[in-house]
């Protein structure tokens, strides 16, 4: 089929519209949305989806050579709620460090903001994701 | 006749070979299917007596507390010791394992070191003595009188209130930990981790 023919210019200019918009439409859908790694979003690994508590903040700084790391859990329920949580530790290109840290469990009462903190192991790490878990989700530990 | 005595033989090997392969099993585990192993970092609430997160808890918060506090980075890579935890519970609780992990967190900062503690004393000196008993090369041997002395030693003391009433049992753990300066004997650092665990016993 040879679409110079003036039968088929038409079409093939329809054809070519067709297919660049299908090309942007399936561009749009398998682009990842960039998620900022400083986020929330990006430093939290929940097990399941936990409903009612939720990390409302978090903030890291170095001391003494070692990572501190304090976040900020709220209970938006009005019962109490028992979380499990651990740290996971990163180093500059993105492998786990010493990831022999244990569950922690904490009590979160209702409507309450509970801190935890975390203390990287070793000086070599410069990154981590919070591990947290509840019970009424699936994943509990 | 024995023609076909041999092809049955080989009928009747593959077929159990086949037998055997298809009963084989797929993963590299016998089990009897009574156990299985867990994840030991999980938050263990089978009892209310002292347990394994509690051990982890206690470790976690104190070797976090000690490796921040200012006496620790005024010196380069101070030299620890650690000296006893007494237990003052009702319970036997192991509270070398509580410092020894204390320890291994502690050593794997790089930022401290620690020195022999009482209990390995004994295995210390007995080394130095026979490499310096005249079985090695002098120049191969560690020399008597090396050793150095902890700036700071560890110690504390776990205590327990236990409490009924009802159905109901309540443990409440406190671990004390300090440090003390060797030399001056001031306590440079204290923490505690306190640790509630209730349990409801009620069977409706």
């Amino acid at each position: 089929m040879k679409l110079t023919h003036p039968k088929y210019k038409k079409n093939h200019t329809n054809f070519v519209l067709l297919a660049s918009l299908l090309l942007t439409l399936n561009a749009c859908s398998t682009v990842p949305t960039a998620q900022n790694p400083n986020s929330i979003p990006a430093k939290v690994e929940q097990l399941g989806e936990m409903s009612y508590l939720h990390v409302s903040n978090i903030a890291a700084q170095k001391r003494k050579q070692l990572l501190f790391v304090q976040a900020e859990i709220s209970n938006s329920d009005s019962d109490n709620q028992q979380l499990f949580y651990r740290f996971k530790w990163l180093d500059a290109n993105g492998f786990v460090i010493d990831n022999d840290e244990a569950w922690q469990p904490l009590l979160v009462y209702a409507g309450q903001k509970q801190t935890i903190n975390g203390l990287a192991p070793t000086p070599q790490a410069t990154d981590f994701r919070i591990l947290v878990s509840s019970p009424d989700n699936t994943g509990n530990p | 006749m024995s023609n076909i005595t041999s092809k049955n033989t080989v009928i009747i090997a593959l077929s159990s070979a086949l037998l055997f392969t298809g009963c084989a099993n797929q993963t590299p585990n016998l089990s009897s299917g009574n156990v299985e192993y867990g994840d030991s970092k999980a938050v263990e609430t089978l009892t209310n007596e002292f347990g394994s997160t509690d051990l982890q808890s206690i470790a976690q918060s104190m070797s976090n507390s000690l490796l921040q506090s200012p006496v620790l980075s005024a010196k380069l890579r101070p030299l620890i010791t650690v000296a006893d935890v007494k237990n003052h519970t009702s319970e036997y609780i192991d509270t070398k394992a509580i410092t020894d992990t204390i320890r291994a967190k502690m050593l794997k900062s790089g930022l401290v070191r620690f020195a022999v503690d009482t209990s390995a004393m004994q295995n210390q000196t007995d080394e130095l003595i026979r490499q310096n008993s005249g079985l090695y090369k002098k120049s191969k041997s560690k020399k008597l009188g090396q050793m150095e002395g902890a700036d700071f030693r560890v110690e504390g003391t776990i205590a327990s209130i236990v409490k009924r009433a009802d159905d109901v049992k309540d443990v409440y753990y406190k671990f004390s930990l300090q440090l003390i300066d060797n030399e001056s004997g001031v306590i440079e650092w204290a923490d505690e981790k306190e640790i509630r665990k209730t349990s409801n016993q009620s069977m409706f």
